[in-house]
């Protein structure tokens, strides 16, 4: 080989190399007609009835818009998340992304990092089309920065053959709920199931004991990092609500062990009565048993709190590099659009932000759920949406261990608040 | 034509443009992102904002950090049973298998078969196996009365690690055999059967003269347990992803955690430049031995 082939092959791979990197925000070429503008869409909807309705937006998009080409990438929901900070700093970044609202969002807009969209709501009319708790979500400091989609609720599920054999119905308060427990454990049968393999299911569990106990604005508080871990009324919720029903065993044992899917199987098979699980437990729940699901409202334990439940609101947002601005904001007004949202709505039963989507999509169970999250005080996004990534990965380790150790909930706790002090600059 | 100076020159170069390449792709994929790494370990960077240098700060929180001396010593776990379980098992089974016993061959496959497997594929079917309620373990031990014993494998706090060590030695038998058996082919015969001559019995002549012979490759097998030890990450990601509240958590897991989901990625190096001293170790010991053996042949 000769010097020049050695040189001509070095430049070759650095050019190769600096390409791969490039390419993480380039443009595709454009196929077809050169005038086509491009517009790059990553979305984190993996699953396979999630993907069909995303890439029928994109392309009713495409096909109103003939001369946009959309370059539409799916990634799965893990790899999105840790991907997502390179996106926004790659140069340019994609055009749109989709993300949930709440503190993940606050955070990212902190950072100048999310396009200001405030015209686009402007000429969409979306604040008078969109009930004031979802604009609320897309604003911060006045500003819209976030095009909610679609959301789902967060209930009691239950296995409406099991309540009707040993004549249950479902409760309201929370002695209520704790007699239909001890009336099915009593059968033998695990009053609740709950799949902690990945720890964000104890999430639920944390969000409406506490908002149960504390109220939604405590629970908010203390996410944000404002409140102690350590005090008296995080510990009531822990000792005084938690740590009996776990003491009673009201939970299927070896939690840890399953997923959250695989801990519904214990509820098909008649195992266990009972799940705190969002919507998405439908898709996930045996066609054929359709008809022995329903779900409740978590029950009440103090009624002079205000109500707070959990709808965790995804959506879209357009990063503030984008080469596309525009287009962009083209792309989010027709997603949020009611032709967008009603894509959602029929083809896996989410629920729309947008009050013109025709109601009559609605099947009486969406209606339910609907009308739960209406006659809310407050709507909370879920625990590791409301706080922050690192705390609420040491606050669910804690709260899985309290739930093997639920006698060393205040050690457990106190701990916790170290790390908070910590991670919040508290100290 | 070629000055014959010029001609030397080119016979100096040409070695130095053959490395240059691998060099090249080293520098950028490995040198390079390693030594970002330390600098990333003084920093406090979450990915987007601004780094500031705070010195060792990510250290000194590190040795703070309970859940990174639980995934310190749940690595040492892994590394004592590795040399060890692994070793003697292995050996075992070579001994045996080398011999002609009848279906040897398929015992050798079949005992291999767990290395073709990736870790995700094994992570997966061996949390099936360890289900509590109906995993294939649990539901034989009940089936013959052995209830008692049947456990959540996975999401007992103080069993999960080994549960998981256990699937890591279980495909690293398979391996270690292998590397007997092929170490076992140049063992000198003649010595063994000099040895029978001598009365030794099969005890004997195993440990005074077949297994000082396998000393070179029991070298290279403890080394390769090691670092397969320290490197256990996958089984781990699949099977737990270090739960329940970091029981099983190794160094590895714990810092793609905290780089990747907490997005703390100076801590996350801090945790990587650890595992890189603590590997470095025994990298030092292995190449030590290297260089000494070949300074004596």
């Amino acid at each position: 080989m000769t010097g020049k082939k050695i040189w001509g092959m070095t430049i070759a791979i650095i050019v190769l190399f600096a390409l791969g990197v490039y390419a993480g925000g380039q443009k595709a070429p454009a196929e077809g007609p050169a005038e086509k503008q491009i517009l790059i869409y990553n979305s984190n909807w993996s699953d396979a009835k999630y993907r069909i309705a995303d890439e029928t937006v994109v392309e009713m998009f495409q096909a109103e818009n003939p001369n946009v080409k959309v370059i539409h990438s799916i990634i799965a929901d893990e790899d999105f998340k840790a991907a997502i900070r390179a996106y926004l700093q790659a140069s340019p970044p994609p055009d749109v992304l989709t993300w949930y609202a709440g503190n993940r969002m606050r955070f990212f807009v902190s950072k100048n990092l999310i396009l200001d969209i405030s015209d686009v709501f402007e000429q969409e009319g979306w604040k008078d089309d969109m009930p004031p708790g979802f604009v609320a979500l897309s604003t911060l400091d006045e500003k819209q920065y976030f095009v909610p989609t679609n959301w789902y609720w967060w209930a009691v599920y239950y296995k409406k053959s099991i309540f009707q054999k040993l004549g249950l119905e479902p409760p309201k308060t929370w002695d209520e709920f704790m007699e239909v427990c001890a009336t099915i454990k009593g059968d033998g049968i695990s009053p609740l199931t709950i799949g902690t393999k990945w720890r964000w299911t104890t999430g639920a569990w944390m969000d409406y004991l506490n908002m149960r106990v504390n109220g939604p604005e405590f629970h908010i508080s203390l996410c944000d990092g404002e409140e102690s871990y350590a005090d008296t009324q995080v510990k009531k919720v822990f000792n005084d609500v938690w740590a009996p029903m776990l003491e009673k065993e009201y939970f299927i044992p070896d939690a840890p062990a399953y997923t959250w899917q695989e801990a519904i199987n214990l509820m098909v098979t008649g195992k266990a009565a009972m799940y705190l699980m969002g919507q998405f437990l439908e898709t996930a729940w045996p066609e054929e048993m359709k008809d022995d699901l329903d779900f409740f409202q978590f029950p009440i334990i103090d009624p002079s709190v205000p109500i707070g439940e959990d709808a965790p609101t995804d959506g879209l947002f357009v990063p503030a590099g984008t080469a596309n601005p525009e287009l962009a904001k083209k792309f989010l007004a027709f997603s949020g659009s009611v032709k967008g949202q009603e894509v959602w709505v029929k083809q896996l039963g989410r629920m729309a932000t947008h009050k013109g989507v025709d109601s009559s999509l609605y099947t009486p169970e969406q209606r339910k759920g609907n009308e739960l999250i209406n006659k809310a005080d407050f709507i909370a996004q879920f625990y590791d949406r409301d706080t922050t990534p690192p705390m609420a990965d040491k606050g669910m380790d804690a709260f899985m261990e309290f739930w093997a150790n639920p006698d060393d909930a205040n050690e457990i706790l106190g701990r916790l608040d170290e790390q908070r002090k910590d991670l919040f600059d508290k100290n | 034509m070629l000055t014959t100076s010029r001609r030397k020159t080119i016979y100096r170069l040409t070695p130095y443009l053959f490395v240059a390449f691998p060099l090249l792709i080293y520098l950028i994929w490995v040198i390079g992102p390693m030594l970002y790494t330390f600098y990333l370990s003084l920093t406090d960077w979450d990915g987007i904002s601004d780094m500031n240098f705070i010195r060792l700060d990510n250290y000194r929180r590190l040795f703070r950090d309970r859940i990174f001396f639980t995934a310190f010593f749940n690595n040492i776990k892994w590394i004592v049973s590795f040399i060890t379980v692994p070793i003697v098992c292995g050996l075992v089974l070579a001994m045996i298998l080398n011999r002609s016993v009848p279906g040897a061959k398929v015992f050798k496959a079949i005992f291999f078969f767990p290395m073709v497997l990736s870790f995700v594929v094994m992570g997966l079917i061996w949390s099936w196996m360890y289900q509590p309620d109906n995993g294939i373990i649990n539901s034989v031990l009940r089936l013959i009365g052995l209830g008692v014993l049947a456990q959540g494998w996975l999401s007992e706090p103080d069993l999960v690690i080994w549960s998981i060590i256990f699937v890591g030695i279980w495909r690293q038998v398979g391996y270690v055999m292998l590397l007997y058996l092929a170490g076992l082919q140049s063992v000198n015969t003649d010595l063994v059967d000099a040895s029978k001559v001598d009365g030794a019995n099969g005890w004997q002549s195993f440990g005074h003269v077949i297994f000082p012979q396998l000393a070179p490759i029991t070298v290279v097998v403890v080394v390769i347990s090691i670092i397969d030890s320290l490197r256990a990450f996958d089984l781990v990601y699949v099977m737990t992803r270090g739960g329940p509240f970091n029981s099983s958590q190794v160094l590895a897991s714990f810092m793609y955690n905290e780089a990747f989901w907490n997005y703390r990625m100076g801590y996350g190096a801090s945790i990587s430049v650890i595992l890189f001293m603590i590997s470095l170790l025994f990298i030092f010991m292995y190449l030590i031995r290297i260089f000494r053996t070949e300074s004596r042949a």
